[in-house]
């Protein structure tokens, strides 16, 4: 006897129909009536506003005002403590597009960006898979996974930095210990810096990926696998040709999901590096955060988010289309 | 029944339980942020408010030694002192967004030195209650009493222009030649802070390392009193086999490194404030250039910092120092070594050059202008400056601000001679100490001269290069805030 | 025959393959344990070792730390059982809420006839790109002037908002797997949308709710920058407090690390509690 449901699924063009057992009967006998197959046309209209209308009310409550807010802000020179100053136009704008910093910084986020959210995904790949497999170590190592995603961001900033200091850091010491080279200065030196704060990022991010794809690889049905073993595919085969783009919605929102994250990471790297050594590890918000809470010159960091949003609503949809390229396009 | 339903309801049911619950408890527990309801609260007869709040930083201002005072205040006012605490970073957005949102929530709010400026027209002017004796009864504010120089860095602004300082910092203060040259005081300066040498007493003491540093250079061991001395003290306590160093530096991106480097600039001659009040940009000059070579020397030509000098800031300064990794430290303010440490502390000003103007920079206790109880918000203030408590707090390392209280607590046989130690030294700081630009973008500013000495300090350019590249990026973030900078 | 053949080399493969998955996971969850230890270490330490080298992993746990940390002796403002009710009374609040919201909005972006739902999905996942730090500031100003300040709603509202788009996207696609024809069926058969989301959909959707759930907890739990902007004393919590163990002048590690262990225990037991949810949702072909 089964826990659960025993599914079997529609493969893309397969053969076996999904059915739930309770539903089975009703199914069939549906089927059998003659006339009414087609008579009700499922009806669009109000119910889809009906139901999307709680959601759509939080969100514009907490998106459109502060928006409007800012797109006002923006267009003046204001600070928070006196923000109706005067109306400049574009003249924020200027400033945030000729800033050589902000330029550099873009980049510098781009490059972070690209770079952890690449090994995130892949890391989170290599840990759903075994652990998508329902077993009584599974659940310790699911619940042992997500840990280091529940840790206060900036509490595990701290720790990290206190494991990677080359006096009295855990790190260096076991290295030493090791025989290889201790009194790294991990946080003095761009190249070091980078590995120890893309460290950081993935140790604390892989999980969210890997819980999404785990989610993914859940509800994916097992005929297909089963039916590509019986014709003789490998492990690695069924998995790329069949598991993979079966899993490419899931895989899509990790990815953009991530990408929207990882640009609005801000905590590791004010506490690690300040942006140093240097302006090397300047990411984009740690100057926004400069010009919003600290300076309070909203006008000037009201632009610079719309610069941010606009960048990366164009980024994204390209980002949802390449990496669910594989999917049906309804599921994207 | 299906069994799927089953889970369904398995899984909804303890959350769905807990739900409801914690609605209940939301709309029974919560209370809702009430303003005080005193009446009016500005003359000196208004009655006495339920209770005060004051919004106060942690470490930084030593809460600890503020908090230790709630008994005796509530003992002498009648109504309770409510302090919330939060670190700097917090603290400075909490205080801005209260502001912004003319919130009467915090009666007293503590205020840094760099946020004056733009916070100016929400603090409420003090001079006509520093006259109006009524509202001195409780203790008086005897501006007088404080550190001249603490009390113009940090209280005293002209609303109008305020980027400039007030022009004879030396003078005792006095509402009357505060207000005639149209400045106003905006605070009462508590928790002063300046840039003090430690070192291992220990160790200068030890007969073996005098000999040995006698040997060394032909000159007696001391505690160094120049730079050029700080240097050859350093190099010879530098012993990386032994894991120990010479000394720390602060040369992480952040405040603390232009910090480090403003006090070394008025050490070379160089002006301290960094910019003027003109905004003209002072730093990049021949003095700036010289400071910012030894700066990067010490770490990269004598070697004498521990590893990871270059991204260090406050903390790991005095972890270093603590550990007792270093012999010497400039820190803001006391340390205390680590118990497997067996040494003794002693502090000493920060060695000069030509000239000397340790960085300082101090905590203030504002009033807010939204306040409903502003005449006894005001003796609540009054009271938390006074001498008698100044002393009290010292026992937990409260930095003073009044002249009197330091002459108090470095003669008295009460306190111990460390103790005394510390607050002569910071005494005698404060009182050539240099404070920040009057900028209402400060920390952007301070960034840009905080990316150019790690620049220099990791040796990756030279100091006239990333000085020049700061100069520029400074000149543009200046006029970005709306200044006119000279020259420009 | 061949096939038998087949099957029994493939199966050794699949083996070896399920065997390395496990090594990589396993060396992973070790790799990660790390910082976890040196925080649940420190905890524990006496103040005066837990800087030394090489580390000391032999030596008298101490409780002091967490009794400080709890009883509000450390110089907080407000104490930490207060601030982890708090945490406690908004998260659930605030998943609740995110749950409640997404499933029906996840449903009706996968309705075929809604004409709408693409522009809305790409419109929901935009909400998510503005930067925070930015968007608190209008929330700064008039959030004040308004009075909510300091209330469990004031922070349950705002973090519904950032968590609806994850769970929508996550859900939808996780509806989106169900074939259509099921959903078909039931309607032809009189049900109304509504039943089909309670009967066929919901059914189906526990084990993806359980990971929004998770997800939005924790997402909600660790928020620091508008619990700070929002709250004073009544309804702070627990990243906030936290906060005051850390400073310019150094950090008490001991209670910082005791703080932060704390915190992270009651999200271990939700996780926990979750994840069987997750089990026992849906087994696939387990016995065939």
């Amino acid at each position: 006897m089964t826990r659960g449901m025993t599914m079997t699924s529609t493969q893309r063009g397969g053969v076996a129909v999904r059915d739930l057992e309770p539903r089975a009967a009703a199914t069939a006998a549906a089927r059998r009536a003659p006339g009414r197959a087609r008579r009700r046309r499922v009806s669009g209209g109000a119910t889809p506003w009906v139901l999307m209308s709680p959601a759509l009310a939080v969100l514009l409550l907490m998106t459109v005002a502060p928006a409007a807010y800012l797109i006002w802000a923006s267009l003046r020179s204001g600070t928070l403590l006196n923000p109706a100053s005067s109306f400049v136009g574009l003249h924020n704008y200027r400033e945030v597009l000729t800033d050589p910093n902000v330029l550099h910084s873009l980049l510098i986020t781009a490059a972070f960006v690209v770079v952890a959210v690449s090994v995130e995904l892949v890391l989170g790949l290599l840990i759903a898979v075994p652990l998508a497999s329902q077993s009584r170590s599974n659940n310790l190592a699911a619940t042992l996974m997500l840990l280091p995603f529940a840790v206060t961001p900036a509490v595990s900033a701290m720790i990290f930095k206190e494991l990677l200091n080359p006096n009295y850091g855990w790190v260096d010491h076991y290295m030493g210990v090791l025989g290889l080279p201790s009194q790294v200065e991990w946080l003095s030196n761009p190249g070091t810096a980078w590995v120890a704060l893309v460290g950081l990022d993935v140790w604390q991010w892989t999980p969210f990926v890997a819980l999404i794809l785990m989610a993914g690889l859940q509800s994916l049905p097992h005929e297909p696998l089963e039916a590509a073993a019986i014709d003789g595919a490998s492990t690695w085969q069924s998995f790329r040709h069949v598991t993979l783009p079966m899993l490419a919605p899931f895989l899509a929102i990790a990815v953009t999901l991530r990408t929207i994250q990882a640009v609005k990471t801000f905590d590791a790297f004010k506490i690690r590096t300040g942006g140093g050594p240097g302006d090397s590890t300047e990411i984009i918000n740690l100057g926004v955060y400069r010009i919003a809470l600290q300076s309070f010159r909203i006008g000037a960091a009201s632009a610079l988010a719309m610069v941010l949003l606009i960048l990366l609503s164009l980024l994204v949809p390209v980002l949802l289309r390449a990496v669910g390229r594989n999917a049906n396009p309804e599921e994207i | 029944m299906a069994p799927h339903l089953g889970s369904l309801r398995r899984l909804v049911k303890p959350l769905g339980g807990l739900g409801a619950a914690a609605l209940v408890m939301t709309a029974v527990a919560c209370t809702p942020g009430t303003d005080e309801s005193g009446s009016g609260g500005v003359g000196e007869a208004a009655a006495k408010p339920v209770r005060l709040r004051m919004l106060y930083a942690t470490a930084e201002a030593d809460a600890t030694a503020v908090q230790s005072l709630k008994p005796a205040f509530k003992q002498r006012f009648g109504f309770d002192l409510e302090i919330d605490t939060q670190p700097y970073d917090a603290l400075q957005q909490k205080v801005f967004s209260e502001f912004a949102s003319n919130s009467s929530y915090y009666d007293i709010v503590i205020v840094d030195t760099p946020w004056a400026p733009a916070l100016a027209s929400q603090l409420e002017p003090l001079s006509t209650y520093v006259d109006n004796a009524a509202l001195n009864d409780v203790a008086k504010a005897d501006i007088a009493d404080f550190v001249p120089k603490v009390f113009y860095d940090t209280a005293v602004y002209d609303a109008k222009h305020p980027a400039k300082h007030f022009p004879d910092s030396s003078a005792a203060p006095q509402t009357s030649a505060i207000t005639g040259k149209g400045f106003e005081i905006y605070g009462l300066p508590i928790q002063a802070n300046a840039l003090v040498m430690a070192y291992r007493k220990d160790m200068f003491g030890n007969a073996g390392e005098k000999a040995g540093y006698q040997q060394a250079t032909g000159k007696p061991l001391t505690v160094p009193k120049t730079w050029d001395d700080f240097t050859s003290v350093a190099q010879y306590f530098t012993r990386p086999e032994k894991k120990l160093y010479g000394t720390t530096v602060m040369a992480g991106v952040g405040d603390w490194a232009t910090d480090d480097f403003k006090s070394l600039l008025a050490g070379w001659g160089g002006d301290g404030h960094l910019i003027g009040d003109d905004q003209s940009i002072t730093f990049d000059s021949p003095e700036g250039v010289a400071a910012l070579q030894y700066y990067q020397d010490l770490i990269n030509k004598h070697k004498v910092v521990p590893p990871g000098s270059t991204s260090a800031s406050w903390d790991e300064a005095a972890s270093l120092f603590d550990s007792g990794t270093t012999a010497m430290t400039a820190n803001y303010h006391t340390l205390k070594l680590d118990s497997k440490v067996k040494g003794e502390i002693g502090y000493a000003p920060v060695p000069t050059g030509k000239a000397q103007g340790p960085h300082f920079g101090t905590w203030m206790l504002s009033l807010n202008k939204n306040s409903k109880n502003k005449a006894w918000a005001y003796r609540a203030m009054t009271w938390l400056t006074a001498a008698e408590q100044q002393v009290a707090m010292t026992k937990l390392q409260l930095h003073p601000t009044r002249t009197s209280v330091y002459q108090r607590i470095t003669t008295g046989s009460a306190s111990d001679p460390a103790t005394r130690n510390f607050y002569q030294v910071l005494g005698e700081s404060l009182a050539v100490g240099v404070g920040r630009a009057r900028l209402t973008n400060y920390t952007e500013v301070s960034n840009a001269i905080a990316k150019a000495v790690n620049k220099a300090a990791s040796g990756r350019t030279s100091p006239k290069q990333a000085l020049d590249e700061a100069a520029a990026e400074v000149t543009r973030l200046l006029k970005d805030a709306g200044y006119k900078v000279p020259g420009s | 025959m061949s096939a038998i053949t087949a099957a029994g080399r493939l199966d050794g493969r699949r083996l070896a393959t399920r065997s390395a998955g496990r090594v990589l996971l396993w060396g992973w969850l070790l790799l990660t344990m790390v910082p976890l230890v040196f925080m649940l270490a420190t905890s524990l330490k006496p103040s005066g070792i837990a800087k030394e080298l090489p580390p000391r992993w032999l030596f008298h746990p101490t409780l002091e730390h967490y009794r400080s940390v709890l009883t509000g002796g450390s110089g907080t403002s407000v104490g930490f059982d207060r601030l982890l009710f708090n945490s406690f009374a908004v998260t659930l609040g605030a998943t609740l809420l995110t749950v409640g919201l997404a499933v029906p909005a996840a449903y009706a972006l996968s309705m075929r006839t809604f004409g709408a739902r693409k522009a809305l999905s790409s419109w929901i996942l935009s909400t998510y790109m503005f930067p925070p730090i930015v968007a608190v500031i209008p929330v700064f100003v008039y959030a004040g002037k308004l009075g909510l300040v300091d209330r469990y709603p004031v922070l349950i509202v705002p973090y519904a908002a950032f968590n609806l788009p994850i769970a929508v996207w996550i859900l939808r696609s996780s509806i989106l797997q169900i074939p259509y024809e099921i959903q078909e069926s039931a309607m032809v058969d009189g049900a109304s949308r509504w039943q089909v989301l309670r009967r066929i959909i919901l059914p189906l959707l526990v084990p993806a709710i359980a990971t929004v759930a998770i997800l939005s907890a924790i997402l909600s739990w660790n928020e620091f920058l508008f619990a700070l902007s929002l709250t004073r004393s009544a309804a702070k919590t627990s990243p906030v407090g936290i906060q005051e163990f850390t400073g310019m002048y150094g950090t008490d590690w001991g209670k910082l690390t005791a703080a932060s262990s704390v915190i992270v225990a009651p999200i271990l037991v939700m996780t926990v509690i979750l994840r069987r949810r997750i089990v026992s949702g849906l087994t696939f072909g387990a016995v065939k």
